[in-house]
């Protein structure tokens, strides 16, 4: 199981039941503990729906009490592709 | 000017800080989450020695290096001075050296650079490598670049540019940073690089001299690099990227070499701030792509917290801020006494002494304050006579509820340039950087008359004749009282 973070502005970005884009953080520890990825994923607030958990801070950082659980769909790639 | 022996490294720095007692070496290991960064804002909000952490978790080999310019002390030993010298002992040394002949950089071989010790190319390029703290709990990211100079080059005018702009590691090839449209580097992007759609070559220096650090976050019109040597009395030591044009401090521990994208954002912060709030929110801000990381042995990682005051972050700014602003006065013919502006203000007041010379004299010194260079970086300006001594906050505050009109001496200026980091700011201002300012005008009206209309300040200084002051302050102890330092 993976520990996932999001940070959003209002509980409405993640909304459940459809595939949504977010920018999440790994929590796993380790040496790239809290680096980001972006990608289609699906949340729930069900905790045992989805293999992974996936906690939310506000946007300024504050630690919300909702928890959900995630299943990361794919990756997405942002980077033009002229970069290497 | 008398020959000036500052530290020329980090690591010379550090060895001057822990002699003089104002940095202390920490032999347990520290946890480069949270710990770290939480270290560092204690000795900050006690106004305490800096931490040198030799030892971090996950990362053998590397050390951190927090608050370094946290402290008036530190200052003075940045600049070669005595750790006790005074504030305006500090800042005459500043202006005497800034205002001397600059002194231009040399280009080393890259053999001789020790920030090329190690190098990360291609594949085996990952931020992670490096021990970047995650520096305040709830951060947006881990920080990589806290204490730092990001460098870069006008692609035709040739200008180079060190400027302290935070960056959050991304993931292990990107970093994020806040880079206001108002910056040197904000400006150099929107006005050639963005609609060109080309991306800038930029290489992130950590854990320069003191003396490169200062000049990176100073509001000086003079290229840092000169800038440098006129602070430290000689060339300041650079050498060229791996993998682009630019130059970077030879000595400094780790260079970070790559390309701000033109056409790639990703998300930054929630950052903890100089005013001492997360206020700008986690939006998409400048991208930077890593191609090559290089650094020193034993590599120190610099670490500035910002939060409530005090940190480097107001320190530093305050005094560089207020400096260059009188600079700038003096040079219109005003005749100042001085410009402080106090660091637990977190830079948002200047306090400007002047002799009341004509009508609107503080008018045209907040219009010439707001509309420079300095102007988006803070809102008010606090104007007091030349009898008002700008470092003493008792006489200042005397001096604006005693002074200061509520009708004719506060000026508003709406419509300004501000920052998204202003706590006060409405949200829509912040999105935008709108500021708006104000005046304080402390000064009697020149129109007055100085015999009949201006009140008699009454204190012991101004009231008693010299030869009665004289008898009361030697006769002091004998009435009684304890001796006053
Ligand atoms: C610790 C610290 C962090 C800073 N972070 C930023 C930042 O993220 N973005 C920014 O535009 N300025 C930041 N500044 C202020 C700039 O360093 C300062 O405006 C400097 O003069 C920039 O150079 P410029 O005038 O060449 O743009 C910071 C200053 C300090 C001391």
């Amino acid at each position: 199981m993976n520990q996932w973070e999001v940070f959003v502005m209002d509980m409405s970005e993640l909304a459940e039941g459809k595939d949504i884009q977010i920018s999440i953080r790994t929590l796993n520890p380790g040496m790239h503990k809290y680096t980001y990825k972006h990608v289609r994923a699906q949340v729930s607030s069900t905790l045992d729906k989805f293999p992974d958990q996936l906690q939310v801070r506000m946007g300024r950082g504050q630690l919300s009490p909702a928890k959900f659980s995630i299943k990361v769909i794919e990756e997405i790639r942002r980077l033009p592709p002229q970069y290497s | 000017m008398s020959k000036i022996s500052a530290p020329r490294s980090n690591r010379e720095f550090i060895e001057a800080c822990v002699k003089a007692g104002d940095a202390v070496r920490i032999k347990q290991e520290v946890d480069w989450e949270n710990e770290a960064g939480a270290i560092v804002r204690r000795a900050c909000e006690l106004g305490a020695a800096a931490p040198f952490m030799e030892k971090i978790k996950d990362y053998p080999g590397f050390s951190y290096f927090g608050a370094p310019l946290s402290t008036y002390r530190r200052m003075a030993i940045s600049l070669g001075m005595d750790p006790a010298s005074s504030l305006p002992e500090i800042g005459k040394e500043y202006l005497a050296r800034t205002n001397s002949e600059p002194i231009a950089p040399v280009v080393i071989d890259r053999k001789d650079a020790p920030c090329k010790e190690n190098i990360l190319m291609g594949a085996d390029v990952d931020l992670c490598k490096l021990p970047v703290p995650l520096v305040h709990d709830g951060d947006g990211g881990r920080y990589v670049g806290t204490w730092h100079a990001v460098v870069t080059k006008h692609p035709v005018r040739g200008d180079v540019n060190w400027g302290m702009y935070r960056q959050m590691m991304f993931d292990s090839r990107t970093m994020s940073g806040a880079v206001f449209p108002f910056s040197d580097l904000g400006k150099q992007l929107s006005e050639y690089y963005l609609p060109r759609g080309i991306s800038c070559p930029f290489a992130t220096a950590i854990g320069l001299s003191p003396l490169a650090a200062m000049a990176a976050c100073a509001p000086s019109p003079i290229p840092e690099p000169e800038l440098v040597g006129m602070l430290s009395g000689e060339p300041a030591r650079l050498v060229k990227c791996e993998t682009n044009d630019l130059e970077v401090p030879a000595d400094a521990e780790i260079i970070i070499e790559g390309e701000i994208c033109p056409d790639y954002k990703v998300e930054e912060g929630p950052f903890g701030e100089y005013t001492g709030y997360r206020t700008s929110p986690r939006d998409f801000r400048v991208t930077f792509r890593v191609n090559c990381i290089t650094y020193r042995n034993n590599a120190t990682m610099t670490i500035s917290n910002m939060g409530v005051p005090q940190d480097e972050g107001q320190l530093l700014r305050s005094f560089s801020l207020g400096l260059e602003l009188e600079k700038l006065l003096r040079s219109q013919g005003i005749p100042v006494t001085g410009v402080y502006m106090h660091p637990r203000s977190t830079h948002h007041m200047m306090i400007v002494g002047v002799k009341p010379a004509y009508t609107g004299i503080a008018q045209q010194i907040a219009q010439l304050a707001f509309g420079s260079k300095l102007g988006p970086w803070f809102h008010m300006v606090m104007v007091v006579d030349d009898q008002t001594d700008i470092y003493n906050w008792d006489e200042v505050y005397h001096a604006f509820c005693t002074r200061c009109h509520p009708e004719n001496g506060i000026h508003i200026y709406r419509n300004t340039t501000g920052t998204p980091l202003y706590p006060f700011a409405t949200p829509h201002e912040r999105k935008y950087s709108i500021g708006s300012k104000v005046l304080f005008d402390c000064l009697w009206p020149v129109d007055w008359d100085k015999t009949n209309d201006v009140p008699t300040l009454v204190s012991f200084k101004n009231v008693y004749p010299k030869d009665i002051q004289e008898r009361v302050l030697s006769n002091w102890t004998a009435y009684g009282y304890p001796a006053v330092k």
